[in-house]
């Protein structure tokens, strides 16, 4: 039949394949993203950031005696079905040590629950905020760099409250990401004494919102907050919203944190009149520096894209677990994950993975200090999260400090 | 009343242009090749990106570089339409509509292979609008894609109705046998639909990327209301699609005008079903559509 | 030793998911396949299925209605229940539309379907979706539960592929091909043309939930995007395509084949050199487009053409699939 002779050809190809990958020297990592899905445009930046942290890695010394580290991606397309299937194939077929990934929350939930969990691989994601995640019973095996978005709620709606906003109206792309972030933001806004004067979801990737911010302006709200990816929708809600003289302040999250914001919209329009939260060091911050400047040189891409930092983190902390455990093997992962971001110890940074190299074959203790942030795990694998707040700078580009 | 006229009425024509400029190309190929092209939004998309090119390379305004760019356009889909689509004229049609298929993946991530994922926009900044009688809004860009978009029509109204071709292509939408038997050159006829398919498909992708930005999604999410727009103007009328392309464009709009109350009437999030609830409801009706289209 | 295991458990995963998509595809063979209905809105009974056996199943959560910790069976049966209601409803308003135009019908309300499960987030959680969906067997140890899965999905895909070709060589069967050849005949010959349609549609429809309902049990997650019609209705066409339609075989066939296709292709591609990165992606997706362009080109009619029962040469099948375009071509302004 001629399924059969097609699952022979198939294993029988993927076994020469896998005795390449199996050679003593390469130390394979699953780098699961949703590179053709909806938010492609997202997703590029972050595997860049994961591509450069094994960049890294390799350059200065490899892992444990000189072995290169290798990123295998397989594509979630921001979808449960395709985020199981790219599990199965890094951790069945490519015998990845651990998989960073998979982009999308939903995804990624079907991915650590279906496959890397069963297996007993640790699944470290670098964007899926969403809190279902941090119920999951994973016998410590997912983790965060992305900080859960009840955090980030709360945060710009207190920093809201401080700016001095009583009415705020507020609209949300209803996607996985922002429909929950968004949700975490009126309750904390309320809670802090402001008033919420209209909350609209709206389907991403329309091509007009007029009318919806016609709507939203009612009631006298005195700026709008935004729950929305740049590209989907937020520029064009911005772009709506001035064009017509509807709104001229404006709150976003970190899928607002995007260079192109300001390209499109003009830093001039934007002065002042903009504030978005980041999970991200500020940028005087000597980890997100060092991210920074190589991010720029080595890809050309703006470091600050949402969550390229966290790419980053996830790929080097992997590396850094690794080395911790002195042997590429699953089930010593998750522990050395701990044992090298517990906040105790040499600081680490992004860049200097000799220098962790040293101190880890030294005996000492090391704690990374990534890009995005401090990067501890509490008991759930999830990070707090450091906020930033960025606004338009003097150079026409974002500027962020920290929250408190 | 005026901010009903500004927010809504406004911005759902511009969109309604963009829709029926779309939507013209998908009737024709579902009414002379019979059958619902998928790729047609990838085409859209390819027109753009092929747009701005041509902006990067000569730094013109988009209007002045897109006829190269539909030229451009039409010769990839021409291309197309040779290799892949001619060995399945007489294949079923729902065999077309999967090839169909295949190629918008193929075209779309050949696109997102050339240019890339990210996004950008062929012009920057904000563009105060114009300001009539104190109150009533117009956008420069607005006013010159409603201007463009009737220019466009009229020239492929001029087309259908005074050419040869044009007769041509309408007796091959009205009854194939019959325009075969009149020895009509069909060969001719399907390269004129991908032409004039092709090229609005560019206009309206262009004047989407001028009112939004550019990315290589954007004619794939266009593609289910320029399906409903033809379904609702009449398979195989070019008329048909204009016209159903504006209404569906303009009801979108009104549907979260607060018509009742102050909330809008409609959630937003349910905007984008407006377009099919008015196509299903359209194909209960009046199967034929409002131009008196095909019935397959 | 490591190796083989993997890819052997890979070999799983691949026939557990090409398993649902054969009923899926099965489903949409009793549609198309016999009957003649051009369902374009599976992504939609899909959605239903999956999110009833999903909140009937699960622990309570304060995200989402239900959480029953209900039985598998209970779940599944509900899965298929819900989604034939469903088919019934549309069934009865849409079924006199022909071809194309259903097509479109179904897209729409796909897609109507879709936008309720995001925006009644009260009741699914929007756009965050169901999560820890119990999956059957999943106590075993491993490797065993996941095999114990594969052979569930496998059991049920033998189960209905009997029932549907013996339902197909039934009197019943015939009806519903002679109603796809020539509907006025079949009406002059005092068949209830619309009910047999709409029986056909439903009982097509319930196969999708099913599908659906493993499908969230398998991912243990159930969002929005798992329900996207690029890969849960159009996907599922290919393969029927590809596989022949009019042949239970060729269903299980095209969509054994082609979710191979679509998974594997990345095991090679992700090898392509690492300057191209990202890209290889792109590439993958080409391929697949590519692929399916030879696929059609070489097996217009599938790759296993329709067989009538009786054992008629594949003559017939092609004769009919001709038939059934001009068929289409010829018939016009018929309201």
């Amino acid at each position: 039949m001629l399924k059969k002779k097609l699952l022979g050809v198939l294993a029988g190809a993927a076994c020469a394949f896998g005795a390449g990958s199996a050679l003593a020297d390469d130390i394979v990592v699953g780098s699961v993203a949703g590179v053709t899905g909806p938010i492609a445009e997202l997703v590029a930046p972050i595997v860049a950031g994961r591509n450069l942290a094994v960049e890294h890695v390799n350059a200065q010394g490899g892992l444990l005696g000189g072995d290169t580290m290798v990123l295998v991606l397989a594509d979630s397309q921001c979808d449960p079905k395709a985020g199981v299937d790219a599990g199965q194939k890094v951790v069945n077929v490519e015998q990845v040590v651990a998989v960073v990934g998979a982009s999308c929350s939903g995804a990624t939930n079907g991915m650590v629950q279906s496959v890397t969990i069963p297996s007993g691989v640790v699944a470290i994601s670098d964007s899926a905020t969403a809190p279902s995640i941090t119920e999951l019973e994973d016998n410590d095996l997912v983790f965060r760099v992305a900080p859960s978005d009840a955090y980030q709620g709360l945060a710009l709606a207190q920093l809201a409250r401080d700016a001095g906003f009583e009415k705020l109206a507020m609209t949300y792309a209803n996607d996985d990401y922002n429909a929950g972030i968004a949700a975490v933001f009126e309750k904390s806004f309320q809670e802090l004494g402001g008033t919420i004067t209209g909350n609209q979801a709206h389907e991403p990737n329309k091509a007009s919102y007029r009318s919806e911010v016609s709507t939203l302006s009612n009631g006298d709200p005195e700026g709008l907050a935004i729950f929305a990816y740049y590209g989907g929708s937020g520029i064009t809600i911005i772009r709506n919203s001035l064009e017509n003289g509807l709104f001229d302040k404006f709150l976003g999250a970190d899928g607002m944190y995007d260079i192109s914001v300001i390209e499109q919209i003009g830093a001039d329009n934007l002065k002042d009149n903009i504030m978005v939260t980041q999970s991200a060091s500020d940028d005087q911050d000597a980890s997100y520096q060092a991210f920074a400047d190589f991010y720029q040189e080595s890809t050309g891409i703006d470091p600050s894209a949402p969550y390229a930092a966290h790419g980053y983190d996830a790929a080097f902390l992997v590396a850094l677990a690794i080395e911790q455990a002195g042997a590429a093997e699953r089930d010593k992962i998750a522990a050395a994950l701990r044992e090298v971001s517990n906040g105790e110890g040499t600081v680490i940074r992004p860049g200097e993975w000799e220098k962790a190299k040293a101190a880890i074959a030294a005996g000492e203790a090391i704690n990374y200090e990534g890009a995005s942030g401090v990067v501890d795990f509490d008991e759930n694998g999830d990070v707090t999260g450091v906020f930033s707040v960025n606004t338009v700078g003097d150079d026409n580009n974002w500027t962020s400090k920290l929250l408190k | 009343m005026i901010e009903f006229i500004n927010f809504h009425l406004i911005p759902g024509l511009v969109l309604g242009s963009i829709y029926a400029l779309g939507a013209i190309g998908v009737t024709l190929t579902f009414g002379i090749l019979r059958f619902a092209n998928f790729a047609h939004g990838e085409t859209m998309t390819l027109g753009v990106y092929f747009t701005l090119s041509l902006i990067i390379l000569t730094g013109l305004h988009p209007l002045v570089v897109m006829p190269l760019a539909m030229a451009l356009t039409t010769i990839v889909i021409l291309g197309v339409d040779r290799v892949f689509y001619k060995p399945l004229r007489a294949a079923p049609t729902v065999v077309l509509v999967m090839a169909s298929f295949g190629l918008m993946l193929m075209v779309r991530s050949a696109i997102q292979f050339t240019w890339g994922v990210q996004l950008t926009s062929l012009s920057t900044g904000i563009v105060k609008p114009y300001i009539f009688f104190d109150a009533l809004r117009i956008s420069p860009k607005h006013v010159m894609i409603i201007i463009a978009t009737i220019l466009l029509m009229l020239v492929v109204h001029f087309l259908l109705t005074r050419t040869r071709m044009g007769k041509a292509m309408r007796a091959m939408a009205d009854s194939p046998e019959l325009a075969r038997l009149t020895g009509i050159d069909t060969e001719a006829v399907v390269r004129m639909t991908w032409i004039i398919g092709t090229c609005l498909a560019t206009a309206a992708g262009v004047f989407l990327a001028i009112d939004t930005h550019v990315e290589t999604l954007m004619g794939y999410k266009l593609l289910l209301p320029m399906f409903a727009a033809a379904i609702l103007g009449g398979i195989g009328r070019p008329y048909g699609a204009v016209a159903g392309g504006l209404i569906i464009g303009v009801v979108e709009e009104l549907s979260t005008y607060a018509w009742i109350g102050d909330g809008p009437l409609l959630n937003p999030g349910y905007k984008a079903g407006v377009a099919f609830a008015i196509m299903v409801v359209m194909l209960i009706w009046r199967p034929s559509g409002l131009f008196r289209g095909r019935v397959f | 030793m490591d190796q083989f295991y993997g890819i052997f458990l890979y070999i799983v995963a691949l026939l557990t998911m090409g398993g649902i998509y054969a009923i899926l595809t099965l489903g949409l063979n009793i549609q198309w396949g016999f009957t003649g209905l051009f369902n374009a809105g599976i992504a939609g009974f899909l959605a239903v299925g999956a999110y009833t056996s999903a909140l009937l199943t699960t622990a309570a959560s304060e995200r989402h209605i239900g959480g029953l910790e209900a039985p598998y069976i209970v779940g599944l049966g509900a899965a298929m229940v819900t989604s034939g209601i469903i088919a019934y409803v549309i069934g009865k308003i849409c079924i006199r539309l022909r071809s194309d135009y259903l097509a479109i019908a179904t897209i729409g309300i796909a897609e109507i379907l879709r936008l309720v499960v995001k925006n009644e987030t009260w009741a699914t959680n929007g756009p965050r979706g169901v999560s820890m969906v119990p999956k059957p067997f999943e106590t075993l140890p491993e490797p065993y539960n996941q095999i114990c899965f594969l052979l569930l999905i496998l059991a049920t895909v033998g189960v209905i592929y009997l029932l549907i070709e013996r339902a197909r060589r039934s009197p019943w069967g015939r009806v519903m091909t002679a109603i796809r050849e020539n509907e006025d005949a079949a009406r002059a010959a005092g068949k209830d043309v619309e009910r047999l349609r709409i029986e056909a549609f439903v009982i097509g429809s319930m196969l999708m939930g099913l599908a659906g309902g493993f499908m969230a049990h398998y991912l243990k997650f159930i969002g929005p995007n798992a329900t996207d019609p690029l890969t849960s209705t159009f996907l599922v066409w290919v393969m029927l395509t590809v596989g022949g339609s009019a042949n239970n075989k060729g269903a299980i066939l095209g969509a054994m084949l082609i979710w191979t296709v679509w998974s594997a292709t990345e095991i090679f591609t992700s090898r392509l050199p690492e300057e191209l990165a990202i890209r290889t992606a792109y590439i993958r997706i080409f391929l697949i487009g590519l692929l399916l362009q030879i696929i059609l080109q070489k097996f217009s009619k599938g790759i296993l053409p329709e067989q009538r029962p009786g054992g008629q040469s594949t003559a017939a099948g092609q004769s009919t699939l001709a038939g059934r375009s001009t068929m289409a071509g010829s018939k016009k302004d018929s309201t």
